[in-house]
Order: C-alpha cells, then sequence, then structure tokens
C-alpha cells in the first residue's frame, strides 16, 4: 500500500514537473506566434526582406553543415577510433565554442579574418570579404555550430563496433574503404541527427553573426533590427513568419529520418 | 604455414608474452585455453587489426608483420560472428568473394539457402556462425582463423559443419588455427595443438 502510494506521488511529481517544463518551453515561442497574429505573419512572409533573410539563413546554414561533414567526419573518425597523445586537448578546444559566449566567437572571427587581418588582407583583392558578407555568415555559422556536428559525429562513430571494422579488413578492404562500406552506414543515423542538430543551430546563431555581417541579414538579425528599430509591434511579424519556417523545416526533417528508417 | 616468432601483444591489464609456433601448410592447429587467456588476441594478431609490439608473423612463404590485414589474405572469424547488420545474408556472404561461385558453392556446402531471405538481426547463433563462415570461405583465404565458430551450434549440426568447413579447407591447403574449449574437438582435429595461459603458450 505504502509502496503504491510512494508509485503515484513519484508519477505526480514527474507528470508536474514535465508539464511545467513543457509550458516553459513553449509558452514563450507561443505567445509570440499568438501575439503576431495570422494575418501579421502572413503580411510577412510577403515581405521580400523577410524571404532575403530566410534564404539567405537557409543557404548559409546548409553551406556550414556541408562544410563540417565533409571535414568534421574524417575529424570524427580520428577521435573515435585512433588514440593519439593530445586527444583530450583537440576534444577541448572543439567544444570551446560551445562554451563560450558567441559575441566573443565573432570578435575572434573578426580578429582573425576582418579587413586588417593577414586573411582579410590576402583576399581583399580578390574582390572578397569576411565581414558583412555571406562568406563571413557562413564563417561565424561554421565555428559555432561545427563542434555539435563533430562530437555527435564522434559518438555515432564510437557506437559502432571496431570489430566489424576489422572483420571488413580481413576481408580485403583497406581502412578507409570498410570505413565507408561498414562503419558510416552503420553511424548513419547519428550522423543525419548530428548535421540535422548542427543546421539547426547555425540557423538560430544571432551573437557571432551581428559583428561579423549586420548586412546582408540573416532571420535573427533582421528580426533583431526590426526590433531595435522599429519596436516590438513592427518585429513580431517577423519573428512569428521566422518561427514558423523554423517549424516547418523541423517537421520536414523529422518527417524524413521517419521514412528513413527500415 | 603459420609460424609466430616471439610474438608479444600489449594491452591494458594483459600481454601476450613472445609467442611462438608453428602450423605447418594445409594443416589445422587448435588452440585451447581458459577465457581470457588471450586466444582472440592472438587472432587478432595475426590478422593484423590487433598491433604487435615485438615478434614476427609469417603467413605461408612471407613475413606479414608489417603488412596491414587485407594484404594478409588471413579470413577470421569471430565467436560472436559479427555480421555486418546493415546488410543481407547475401550480402555478407559476398562482402569479400573473389568470385560469384564461390558464394554459390558455399551456400550449397553449408545449407545457407533458406537463410539469405531473413535479415541478419533474425538470425540464431549458430545460424550467424554459419554466415560468418561462409563469409570468411569466400574470401578464399591462405589461412583460416577459427575462434570458436561452431560454439553456437547443437552438436549435430555442429559436426557437420565442422566437418564440411575443415575438409573444404584441407581441399584447398588453407591452413587453419582453430580455437575452442572442447578438449574432444582439440584432439580429433588439431594436428598440432597449443594451450594457451595468461597470454604463455605451452605445446600439448
Amino acid at each position: 500500500m505504502t509502496h503504491s502510494l510512494s508509485r503515484s506521488l513519484l508519477t505526480a511529481i514527474a507528470i508536474l514537473c514535465g508539464s511545467t517544463l513543457l509550458v516553459a518551453l513553449i509558452l514563450p515561442v507561443g505567445t509570440l506566434v499568438g501575439s503576431a497574429g495570422a494575418s501579421g505573419i502572413l503580411t510577412a512572409f510577403g515581405d521580400a526582406d523577410v524571404q532575403r533573410a530566410i534564404l539567405l539563413t537557409i543557404v548559409c546554414a546548409s553551406s556550414a553543415t556541408l562544410l563540417a561533414v565533409a571535414g568534421g567526419i574524417p575529424v570524427a573518425y580520428v577521435l573515435a577510433r585512433i588514440p593519439f597523445r593530445g586527444r583530450a586537448i583537440v576534444e577541448a578546444l572543439l567544444e570551446l565554442p560551445l562554451v563560450i559566449p558567441h559575441p566573443v566567437i565573432g570578435m575572434a572571427i573578426l580578429l582573425s579574418m576582418g579587413r586588417q587581418s593577414v586573411v582579410g588582407r590576402t583576399i581583399a583583392p580578390l574582390g572578397l570579404a569576411i565581414v558583412n558578407s555571406p562568406v563571413g555568415i557562413v564563417i561565424a555559422m561554421f565555428v559555432v555550430s561545427a563542434p555539435l556536428f563533430i562530437l555527435g559525429a564522434r559518438e555515432s562513430i564510437a557506437r559502432v563496433d571496431p570489430r566489424l571494422e576489422s572483420v571488413a579488413r580481413t576481408l580485403g578492404d583497406d581502412r578507409w574503404r570498410a570505413v565507408r562500406r561498414v562503419t558510416l552506414p552503420l553511424a548513419r543515423n547519428g550522423i543525419v541527427n548530428a548535421g540535422t542538430a548542427m543546421w539547426a543551430r547555425a540557423t538560430s546563431e544571432f551573437g557571432a553573426i551581428v559583428l561579423i555581417a549586420y548586412h546582408p541579414r540573416v532571420a535573427s538579425v533582421l528580426a533583431y533590427d526590426r526590433y531595435v528599430t522599429y519596436g516590438l509591434p513592427t518585429a513580431l511579424p517577423v519573428a512569428g513568419a521566422l518561427v514558423i519556417v523554423a517549424l516547418l523545416i523541423l517537421v520536414c526533417v523529422r518527417a524524413t529520418r521517419r521514412v528513413e528508417r527500415p | 604455414m603459420i609460424q609466430l616468432a616471439d610474438l608479444t601483444v600489449h594491452l591494458p591489464g594483459f600481454t601476450l608474452d613472445r609467442v611462438s609456433f608453428t602450423v605447418p601448410s594445409g594443416d589445422v592447429g587448435v588452440i585451447t585455453g581458459a577465457t581470457g587467456a588471450g586466444k582472440t588476441t592472438l587472432l587478432e594478431a595475426i590478422t593484423g587489426v590487433r598491433d604487435v609490439a615485438r615478434g614476427r608473423v609469417t603467413l605461408g612463404d612471407t613475413d606479414v608483420t608489417q603488412q596491414p590485414p587485407e594484404r594478409r589474405n588471413a579470413g577470421l572469424v569471430y565467436q560472436h560472428a559479427w555480421l555486418f547488420p546493415h546488410l543481407s545474408v547475401q550480402q555478407n556472404v559476398a562482402y569479400g568473394a573473389r568470385s560469384g561461385s564461390i558464394v554459390a558453392a558455399l551456400k550449397a556446402l553449408l545449407r545457407l539457402e533458406p537463410l539469405m531471405p531473413k535479415p541478419v538481426s533474425t538470425l540464431s547463433g549458430g545460424e550467424r556462425q554459419l554466415v560468418a563462415l561462409a563469409r570468411a570461405l569466400a574470401r578464399e583465404p591462405a589461412t583460416l582463423l577459427l575462434d570458436e565458430p561452431f560454439a553456437a551450434m547443437d552438436s549435430e549440426l555442429r559436426d557437420g559443419v565442422r566437418t564440411a568447413v575443415l575438409g573444404w579447407a584441407a581441399e584447398r591447403c588453407i591452413t587453419t588455427l582453430l580455437v575452442t574449449h572442447d578438449a574432444v574437438e582439440a584432439v580429433q582435429v588439431g594436428s598440432v595443438r597449443f594451450h594457451l595461459d595468461r597470454g604463455v603458450l605451452t605445446v600439448k
């Protein structure tokens, strides 16, 4: 009887905590969308600035994610499989962008790749620039969110038993062919999840981008700009439209993943 | 021929210590030993998937110590089988096969046809070992390393499969090293027998 009571009490506490958490997560965004109103959001979707910002955000986040996938999978593999001196230091460096404030990352990118830097001066004669350019936005998105991909991919690869690779090698595969034929297909779901998490993080980035490229404006910078220039009522429809786009994209990604599952 | 000279492997908390032996070409060597004696580590070192600290591995007439696993032409069957779970049974068997005809021959030899449509995840332990044996033999290895590959089979199946596999190996002059816990099996099939005890080898 006492045991049953304590179980009921625990269940009630769990439901209460869970509900509170859900409300805390949903309430701010729900209030924002509700305040923006359907007609306001629809009008915002017709705004050329909003359309450009959404497109720029999607293109830059996708480019940053593709770069991370191309360069990050080998790094993730090495971290998951090959012991080497200094691995803990490399992992700590990779995690650093996750814990330092993003405006600080923006400053670091400005210092290392801005107009006065060696990189900036080198690419300037080619007509290229990092500051106030889509390239700068991609770099900012990459730096702040690629660690999410690399660390997630590392975990997925580490979960694939290395003996499967060993067997593949005794069957004639060299290391990279075994990785391509065995490890990566088995780690695929985790790698896709890590890529999705990185992409989602990149699309919402603000702190680093606002220092690198106020123009052209990505979605987060546009919402901020409307807020500081015109105030909350004018910014609300834009912010609501961006929430709807983010929600639609996430639903599409999840639906695709569900179809992929065997 | 499998020839090991002072083969030493260091693992955390365990050392395979200066193992030396020779299994003549085309013969079957048997290794016995308790769990944790280093039997699997020894087979992995011979295939090259486990780094060796010291010593030499010679397969056939070639010193393969510095060669990667894919160039040693040594098949390995783990007790757990380690089938590729994202591939079908057919794809597993054909993974490293040098020809389609050998896959067909092995399917017939090990009576794998009924297993072909099944997902790998639904196979029993014994069935998994059958597929793993076929997969290793389909590569046409010169050396075959078997880590208790019959352990999950019932006794009737085990005798038939063991006879078929070792017969196939003998016909093709494949030098075989078999790890077993079964003392009777060790005496029945081994032309040379060794015992591993906590990383140290003794000849029986």
